[in-house]
């Protein structure tokens, strides 16, 4: 996918050793990235980050469901992404298929917490209409537009975007029709709810070239790498997540200093993130 | 259902031969060597090309032509309902047929010779006239790429609802299961590389519809042709004196 020269891939090692990397940013410096929300009007919410080179649409629609047994007070929320063959014309035909597949279980790791929905970003339990009956079943869907590395945390950001446009619409349940059957629900069109994404999680990937880490990545230092751990770091800077990837080991002291490093820059990217999401929905909400 | 209002207007207020908004933008993917967005309405489709490059697969190698490939895809949440559909249905392997003959016809295949160029168009969001807005994205697309074309390919639909030739349908008027016309032209060479319809009409009507739906075209390449020496004066500007 990613041909280089040895000369480039020197240069590129170098230059990260040397804390400059190839387009001039320091080791923990992220690219600058654009906010848009509200790119894809029929869903219920949706986002389009760019990061660099990087482009990915994230939608939200939400559909009537049952809540399952075992958690009869919790919505249900499922991520799914989807590489398209725009990005790399290696992702053609079902070519992307292990790469969206690896992206989408990284992502509901990271956002969406245990089975039992403990430690998840998003409340599950105000997606609840009727207890044990009707809930609302969230379906975040991912699409990779254009690839230029680093697509876990600009998934991550564009989710957070799009979560935080969503409106679900408000619900009035029929009064007295109980029993066993599916009750009656009248879905206003015009009242919505909107989300509280404070507690959503962003995605810091630090991808370890040589002796060194870096944060966002290009599709060339990526191919240099040697693993990569990505950690979700909630607003309060609690960890929601944690995802080693790549093959070379790496020493446990290492790690815990990867994740407080991830701590550390995830704050900056969180406060960066927040303002482009505010900038972005004040400007759909202008035009 | 009353798809033309008594006082002459389409449901979501169109003139009967009125177009949705166009918009065309250039470079919408970094990484491929031509690529564009297109949007008539509420359709939205990115296309981008690669190539012409290496054919990656020898045997299907063609000596004296280049290899023109195109796949076309749907997000999952570019319909009304969510839907999560397997990759290359029939309904996207027929219209990735369809945009890569219209597109072969208008490339000089003869001037890359074993070479292979690849087309993929990406719909964002369906509203009607999905095939017509591939097809004005990927000829931007190429255009962009740079890879030398007979004329810009452009294509638009057209339908008869209510006794009315209704210029470039939109999903509700699609379907309606009336007739529809989608038709590509070559502008300037002034000749239809595309043309299809579904359901039955009368020949003089259909005359009618077709005529419409090449004055929707040329439209679209008066446009797109615009969009195109905008780009152009922008990168001569860029380059300086």
């Amino acid at each position: 996918m990613v041909g280089l020269s040895v000369g480039e891939k020197h240069f590129i090692q170098g230059g990260i050793a040397q804390d400059l990397r190839t387009d001039g940013r320091r080791r923990l410096t992220y690219r600058p990235f654009n906010v848009e929300t509200g790119v894809i009007p029929q869903a219920n919410g949706s986002a389009r980050v760019r990061l660099g080179g990087t482009d990915v649409i994230a939608s939200v629609k939400a559909e009537l469901g049952k809540p399952s047994p075992s958690q009869p007070d919790k919505g249900k929320v499922n991520i799914y992404v989807d590489c398209s063959p725009t990005a790399a014309p290696m992702f053609e035909g079902r070519g992307g298929e292990e790469l969206s597949t690896e992206l989408s279980g990284a992502l509901q790791h990271c956002l969406l917490g245990g089975k039992s929905g403990a430690g998840a970003g998003i409340d599950l339990s105000s997606l609840v209409v009727v207890e044990g009956k009707v809930c609302w079943d969230l379906y975040i869907d991912g699409l990779v537009v254009s690839s230029d590395g680093n697509l876990l945390d600009a998934l991550g950001a564009a989710i957070k975007a799009a979560l935080t446009n969503t409106g679900i619409p408000k619900v009035e349940v029929a009064v007295g029709a109980s029993g066993d059957g599916l009750p009656e629900v009248d879905i206003s069109d015009d009242e919505y709810l909107q989300f509280d994404t404070s507690g959503v999680p962003v995605i810091v990937t630090l991808t370890k070239v040589g002796r060194h880490y870096i944060v966002d990545a290009t599709l060339e230092e990526e191919s240099q790498m040697s693993s990569a751990v990505s950690v979700s770091v909630s607003g309060q800077g609690r960890i929601c997540g944690l995802i080693k990837r790549g093959g070379a080991g790496l020493d446990p002291s290492v790690i815990l200093d990867m994740i407080s490093v991830a701590k550390h820059v995830s704050e900056q990217l969180m406060n960066k993130l927040d303002s482009e999401i505010s900038a972005a929905e004040a400007f759909e909400e202008e035009s | 259902m009353e798809f033309v209002s008594p006082e002459g207007l389409r449901l979501d207020g169109r003139r009967p031969m009125e177009m949705r908004q166009i918009r065309g933008e250039i470079g919408a993917v970094a990484k491929a060597d031509g690529s564009a967005f297109f949007e008539m309405g509420n359709t939205k489709v990115i296309a981008a090309v690669y190539g012409p490059r290496e054919v990656e697969n020898r045997s299907q190698q063609i000596s004296d032509q280049a290899l023109v490939r195109c796949e076309y895809t749907m997000a999952n949440f570019s319909t009304g309902d969510r839907m999560r559909k397997p990759k290359g249905d029939r309904r996207s392997t027929e219209i990735s047929l369809v945009i890569r003959q219209t597109m072969e016809a208008c490339i000089l295949t003869h001037l890359m010779p074993r070479s292979q160029i690849d087309i993929f168009v990406q719909v964002l969001q369906a509203d009607g006239g999905t095939r017509s807005a591939c097809i004005n994205a990927a000829t931007l697309a190429l255009a962009d790429a740079g890879i030398p074309m007979r004329d810009l390919v452009t294509s638009c639909s057209a339908g008869y609802l209510n006794s009315t030739p209704l210029l470039d349908l939109n999903y509700v008027e699609d379907s309606a299961g009336g007739p529809d016309v989608t038709v590509g032209i070559l502008p300037k060479l002034d000749k239809v590389t595309l043309l299809q319809m579904d359901a039955k009409l009368p020949m003089d009507i259909f005359e009618n519809v077709m005529q419409l739906a090449i004055e929707g075209c040329k439209a679209i390449a008066n446009y797109i042709r615009e969009v195109l020496l905008e780009n152009t004066k922008q990168l001569e500007y860029r380059r300086g004196p």
